[in-house]
């Protein structure tokens, strides 16, 4: 046995353990992603590095053989600096979106893209599942949502965005059955017990949104609107011809259906408060609109200029168990925005009432770039098609029919990474905090596509040049399989001597993917890759 | 695929080998057919050998050497190394890409006649900017030149110079010895050409005298060299000759041994003597014993152990070897020395690699004699690859049984029983004359089986580097030698306990094992009496740039800065300042003018924030932008990395834009620190010797000359080489000549007789050429 010191932490291993393996078995995490076990590990991507404290150098540990008397350090600020460091680097080598502009760019978060590739391959329901996950009303947004994602949308550079909207509109309508839908989503209750009892202000957009994804939950809800019919401003400030009134009491009909309650007529002030609800109901949410019209619960939580005061990670307000989100907080212009916090509160009031503590997850990391290259339109057209955008024949508000709604999904370039969800290169950077632009100085690589490949897209821009790949397809299985070209900076991965992707990336193309550290090799069919 | 290009690789293959370490080998014989590598030639070779396609693409790829497209008739290679890069070699470079009319991203001209190529570095150093087109090689290139150059060349092509004849001492008594230097910058500078005109002169006239080609003389700024040596006559030596002058050099020390002779010669000479009556008076002739020559002073602080009997050998004589000590040593060793007293030798000796890094030579020996293995190795690295620097080359093109004869030493103190060296294929003529002194090595029983009747048994095999810097490192040398890209591996395992194949091997650099016999031959303390404490015996520089006496020289550790530059080197030419010296290439740094006093060893160099490396040593003086100069050597560096590390690959590519933007006038503050930040982190991270020393260059300027780069930031470059931060114009000393206007490749002087010209700066691509050409200097840059 071999006994050396990380961390100052005395570890006995056999010998030929590496010291990222000690570690690892120790309980020390290291990170790493050129790191493959059984392969050569020729260390490459340097995040692993340890500090060698007999004479301060930094070391790769993937690569490093224990010894007896070793002392390394993995924790200390110059290791975690270089290792920041080698992620920044690579990082600045690196072009590609984790997430898709659009999904950025929505205040739901939603998953534009593969929305767009459901659509786009005729799977309705599956669209709609992917829609509701964010978005709960998403046939009323798919009328009056100012679509900030279709000013995100890559497509735009080279013609015009892809009709994101009028999509969504489209998964909530034509193709699928909402109400079955619902249905089904309450069947896959989360956390069925305890179940709770909640009350929400205001049959709004953050309102209704909330009550959707509580019923999820499993929760039973009750909204008191003070007007005589749902919808709050959706109906009271809306014109029919923007956006029709059947269309909103559809989608309040689907919640309704999932068992929620509704009281109009009933303005709930304090006295109310006091006497009907707070007793009656384990949480409430205020989503009862624009404080201009009048607070009402000034006594009972405290308030900001423009509204309630709200901690907008939990919507939690000043008082345990009382929830605010939507124009209560301040006022929305976009109904999105308070359809998403709407969903946040019901994750929050689910978690209280299991007596914890939630908090929207902060976004995590995300590489990006500007603006598409000319040079780079034929790329991502090559996972598009080149058409126009679809103009429905019925109209704006008509909508697309079901041919027009797969034409037009087509036309989505897919920016967001397969890999999005399987990253070492973007989780390390997340874990490490990196600066992602700190060492972009000079003009960036313009990114490519090899999409001819059955079951494989390789994105040379988002290699890390670790060399899995290539020594994985060096085997005898592979005729070619895939080899380095070039040297230094300019290196790439490539089928060599000028065959096709395919030819050289063929029995062990599964195994190369799998091992693929970050997004260059993917499965063509994100379903692989990361769909739910 | 045509069955003459099947039967041709077939051919090759056969002849070379067919297992997938013989990849290089291999490729290297097909671009020798073919000039270039056919993708059908490169899948016929996967289909008839073990070598695997990816393989094959990986390492075409790799390795510079390699051509994947087809190139002209003619290869024009214009060569960046330092010293001319600081004489300008990126304008002369653009001047040719003007005159072949090459487009964007295109080499090779329209006619497929030319194929344009930076390189490295030809060695030629002293004569720099130097450009070479095919074997004819062009020195102190203008950059109005590159039309005129090309067409010589191709004159040349039409009208053949004869092809030089043998000759041989006929038996009689010799009156005396003409040696003519052969080494590559000798050759560069015409010393053939020197060499046929002595041979003309000789063959007419009945002289009899020994012709003798040795090696580098080491003077190099004064090539071709002619030496004329007689019994009891002091030599003499002629300095920058022309062949048309042989003739006459010859008749002034020579007279034709009987009359008949004496007649056809006074014949010959009578026709002759018309145009050239006396000794030409262009011709410098420096007596090598007076103090005050250029020659002496060069010559005489310098020692020679490595280059010991400079100018006396004949490279591949065998015979003259042996009678001035020439295995001597190895003969001691094997019959007088086991092997741990002879490592114990080379340990007290206080030798250390001579490559770079410095590691104790007898250290390294000991560890790979402790391995325990039935096979090992010695490989000399003769990897030269930094630009700037041809010390190797001219050991390896010189003593070529010296440096054997330390190969045998070492392997039979080591236990190795197989020599590889490892020559890079840039440096045909080393490779030429290693091969040579080893058939014959093996012809008289000195390589082989039993070895001076002894039970030591030693082979030696050549591989020619195929073009990678970074194989310099002895990993990625390894590497490279097993068929695969260079990239070197972690240390450890060290070469000494796991090396090629798996087994411990001995890496030495080629001046290293040249100082083996001698320390030998001398004992240890002799060579340990010279050098200082870290640093002991010699070493051999590459003295070149802003120098009066540039060349090859070798001194002992110690000396300082200024005796080199001033007593060896003479001083800096035209009136110029002495700025700074740059040591140790592309690794080392920049010691300013002010530290000239400092001792030249291991660690004041390494204190000073440079290094040793392999010997280059450039000097440069006040018309050199410091910035340019860490410009210029972190984009070899960035070029040669292997790109397998982070910070190497990135790092260096990063710190390469950040100066750029410097060095166009778009920097900031901000962009200074993220600099030296980065270039620390580049050290520390980087996996092997090539990243962890690529930032040296650039920290040392930040270090000792920070104030350019903060000028730099503040639009101006101080010494007007940076293209972006200078602009052209003409004074009032303009005499209105028109020759500018003429020349100016975009138009944009327009001729005006008499007058003074204005320079459309819309127009200007600063490519120089005005200011080079304008006899009043009243071009300026600023």
């Amino acid at each position: 046995m071999i006994s050396l010191k990380i961390d100052n932490k005395e570890i006995e291993v056999p010998a030929g353990t590496t010291v990222l393996e000690a570690a690892t078995l120790s309980g020390i995490s290291i990170p790493s992603m050129c790191f493959l076990k059984g392969h050569s590990n020729h260390p490459a991507c340097m995040v692993c590095l340890v500090k060698d404290n007999r004479n301060g150098a930094l070391v790769p540990s993937c690569a490093l053989v224990a010894t007896n008397g070793m002392d390394l350090n993995a924790s200390d600020p110059d290791v975690l600096e270089a290792r920041r460091k080698s992620l920044e680097l690579l990082m600045s080598d690196h072009v590609g979106d984790c997430e898709a502009p659009c999904s950025l760019a929505c205040p739901a978060n939603m998953e534009i893209p593969l929305m767009n590739r459901l659509i786009g391959e005729g799977r309705f329901t599956d669209a709609l599942n992917v829609v509701k996950d964010d978005i709960a009303l998403p046939y009323i947004l798919g009328y009056i949502c100012p679509a900030p994602c279709e000013k995100a949308c890559r497509r735009k550079q080279i013609d015009e965005p892809v009709s994101i909207c009028v999509l969504k509109r489209f998964s909530a309508s034509a193709g699928s059955d909402n109400k079955a839908l619902a249905a089904s989503r309450k069947l896959n209750l989360i956390s069925p017990e305890p179940a709770g009892k909640i009350a929400i202000i205001g049959s709004g957009p953050a309102g209704l949104a909330a009550a959707y994804y509580l019923q999820i939950y499993g929760h039973s809800c009750t909204l008191f609107d003070k007007a005589s019919e749902p919808g709050g401003t959706l109906r009271s400030d809306i014109p029919d011809e923007e956006l029709p009134k059947n269309i909103i009491d559809l989608e309040v009909e689907i919640i309704r259906s999932m068992g929620a309650a509704f009281r109009f007529n009933t303005l709930v002030t304090e006295e109310f408060y006091n006497s009907d609800i707070k007793d009656s109901f384990d949480a409430v949410i205020i989503a009862s609109g624009d404080t201009a019209a009048g607070t009402h619960f000034a006594n009972l939580i405290a308030s900001t200029k423009t509204g309630y005061q709200t901690d907008e990670k939990n919507m939690s307000s000043s008082l345990p168990g009382i929830f605010v989100c939507g124009s209560a907080i301040r006022p929305h212009k976009m109904a999105v925005r308070s359809v998403a916090q709407g969903k946040t509160a019901a994750s929050s009031v689910h978690a209280f009432l299991h007596q914890k503590h939630f908090e929207k997850p902060a976004k995590i990391f995300n590489s990006r770039f500007d603006k598409l290259l000319p040079a780079e339109y034929s790329e991502y057209l090559k996972e598009s098609i080149p058409d126009r955008r679809v103009m429905a024949v019925s109209g704006y508000t008509g909508g697309f029919s079901e041919a027009e709604a797969i034409l037009e999904a087509q036309r989505c370039l897919h920016c967001d990474c397969r890999k999005k969800d399987d990253c070492k290169l973007r989780n390390n950077s997340d874990e490490y905090k990196i600066e992602r632009k700190r060492f972009q100085v000079g003009n960036r690589k313009a990114m490519t596509k090899k999409v001819q490949h059955d079951l494989v897209v390789f994105e040379p821009e988002k290699c890390i040049k670790c060399g899995l790949c290539v020594e994985i397809s060096s085997g005898e299985s592979e005729k070619y399989g895939l080899a380095f070209e070039g040297r230094g900076f300019d290196v790439v991965v490539n089928s060599p001597l000028g065959v096709s992707f395919s030819e050289g990336l063929n029995k062990t193309a599964i195994e190369c993917v799998t091992s693929c550290p970050t997004g260059a090799l993917s499965f063509k069919n994100s379903n692989n890759n990361n769909e739910r | 695929m045509t069955e003459n290009l099947i039967d041709k690789v077939d051919k090759l293959v056969q002849e070379t080998g067919t297992t997938p370490d013989m990849v290089i080998p291999v490729l290297q014989a097909i671009q020798k057919e073919f000039n270039y590598l056919p993708v059908e030639a490169l899948k016929r070779v996967c289909e008839i050998t073990e070598i695997k396609p990816g393989n094959i693409h990986g390492i075409s790829t790799f390795y510079s050497q390699f051509r994947l497209k087809p190139v002209g008739e003619h290869i024009v290679r214009v060569c960046i190394g330092t010293a001319c890069h600081v004489k300008g070699a990126t304008l002369v470079y653009d001047s040719f890409r003007r005159a072949l009319k090459l487009k964007e991203n295109e080499d090779t001209d329209d006619k497929m006649l030319f194929t344009l190529e930076k390189v490295a570095c030809l060695g030629c150093c002293t004569l720099a900017p130097v450009v070479q087109i095919d074997e004819v090689t062009y020195g102190h290139v203008g950059i109005e030149q590159a039309e005129g150059i090309l067409q010589d060349f191709l004159k040349r092509l039409e009208n053949p110079a004869a092809a030089s004849s043998h000759f041989e001492s006929s038996g009689k008594a010799l009156q005396g010895e003409v040696r003519i230097g052969l080494g590559s910058c000798c050759v560069a500078s015409g010393s053939q050409a020197v060499k046929a005109a002595l041979e003309e002169a000789l063959s007419h006239s009945n002289i009899n005298v020994l012709v003798k080609q040795v090696g580098c003389v080491g003077i190099c700024n004064q090539v071709p060299i002619l030496e004329i040596h007689k019994d009891g006559e002091i030599p003499a030596i002629y300095a920058k000759i022309k062949p048309e002058e042989v003739r006459e050099v010859i008749k002034h020390h020579f007279k034709p041994k009987n009359v008949a002779d004496r007649t056809k010669a006074g014949i010959y000479n009578f026709f002759d003597t018309i145009v050239n009556r006396e000794i030409p008076r262009s011709l410098t002739y420096y007596n090598p014993e007076s103090k005050e020559t250029p020659v002496s002073e060069f010559l005489l602080p310098q020692l020679s152990i490595a280059t010991e009997f400079r100018g006396e050998l004949k490279p591949g004589d065998l015979d003259e070897y042996r009678s001035k000590g020439g295995f001597t040593a190895l003969e001691k060793c094997l019959q007088e020395l086991d092997r741990d007293e002879l490592i114990a030798i080379i340990v007290n000796s206080g030798l250390r690699g001579r490559g770079g890094a410095g590691f104790p030579s007898g250290v390294k020996w000991r560890l790979v004699k402790q391995a325990q293995s039935d096979t090992k190795y010695v490989i000399c690295n003769g990897d030269e690859g930094d630009p700037g620097a041809f010390m190797d080359r001219m050991l390896l093109e010189s003593y070529p049984y010296r440096v054997i004869e330390g190969m045998m030493i070492a392997a039979y103190a080591t236990g190795a029983g197989k020599g590889i060296f490892y020559i890079r294929a840039e440096y045909p003529l080393a490779v030429k004359r290693i091969r040579e002194a080893i058939t014959i090595c093996e012809k008289e029983g000195l390589l082989g089986k039993g070895i001076m009747n002894t039970q030591f048994d030693f082979e030696i095999k050549i591989f020619e580097g195929a073009g990678a810097f970074v194989c310099g490192e002895e990993t990625a040398l390894i590497a490279s030698i097993e068929g695969k890209r260079g990239l070197p591996t972690m240390r450890p395992p060290y070469p000494a306990e796991k090396g090629l194949w798996g087994k411990p091997t001995l890496i030495n650099n080629v001046e290293t094992l040249s100082m083996v016999s001698w320390i030998i031959r001398h004992g240890d303390k002799e060579f340990s009496a010279i050098g200082t404490e870290s640093s002991k015996g010699t070493k051999v520089f590459a003295l070149a740039g802003k120098i009066n006496r540039g060349g090859l020289i070798e001194v002992p550790m110690g000396i300082s800065i200024r005796q080199i530059v001033e007593e060896i080197g003479g001083g800096i030419p035209n009136g110029h300042k002495f700025k700074a010296i740059q040591i140790g290439g592309p690794s080392g740094g920049c010691i300013p003018a002010s530290m000239a006093d400092i001792s030249i060893d291991f660690t004041s160099l390494k204190d000073a924030g440079a290094m040793m490396g392999s010997g280059g040593l450039i000097i440069l003086d006040d018309t050199d932008c410091m910035v340019d100069i860490a410009r210029y050597f972190l984009s070899f560096t960035q070029n040669q990395s292997c790109g397998r590390c982070t910070f190497c690959r990135i790092g260096t590519t990063r710190m390469l834009e950040i100066l750029d933007k410097i060095c166009s006038g778009k920097g900031t503050h901000g962009d200074i620190d993220l600099l030296e930040e980065l270039g620390k982190s580049t050290q520390a991270g980087s996996l092997c010797g090539l990243g962890k020393t690529a930032p040296n260059p650039v920290l040392s300027t930040l270090r000792y000359f920070r104030e350019e780069y903060l000028a730099h930031i503040d639009g101006s470059c101080p010494t007007g080489k940076c293209k972006n931060l200078i602009t052209y114009s003409i004074n009032e000393d303009c005499i209105g000549c028109t020759k500018c206007a003429q020349r100016c490749p975009t138009q944009a002087i327009e001729a005006k007789p008499y007058e003074l010209h204005v320079i459309d700066n819309e127009k200007c691509i600063k490519c120089d050429i005005c200011r080079e050409i304008c006899p009043t200097r009243a071009v300026i840059a600023r």
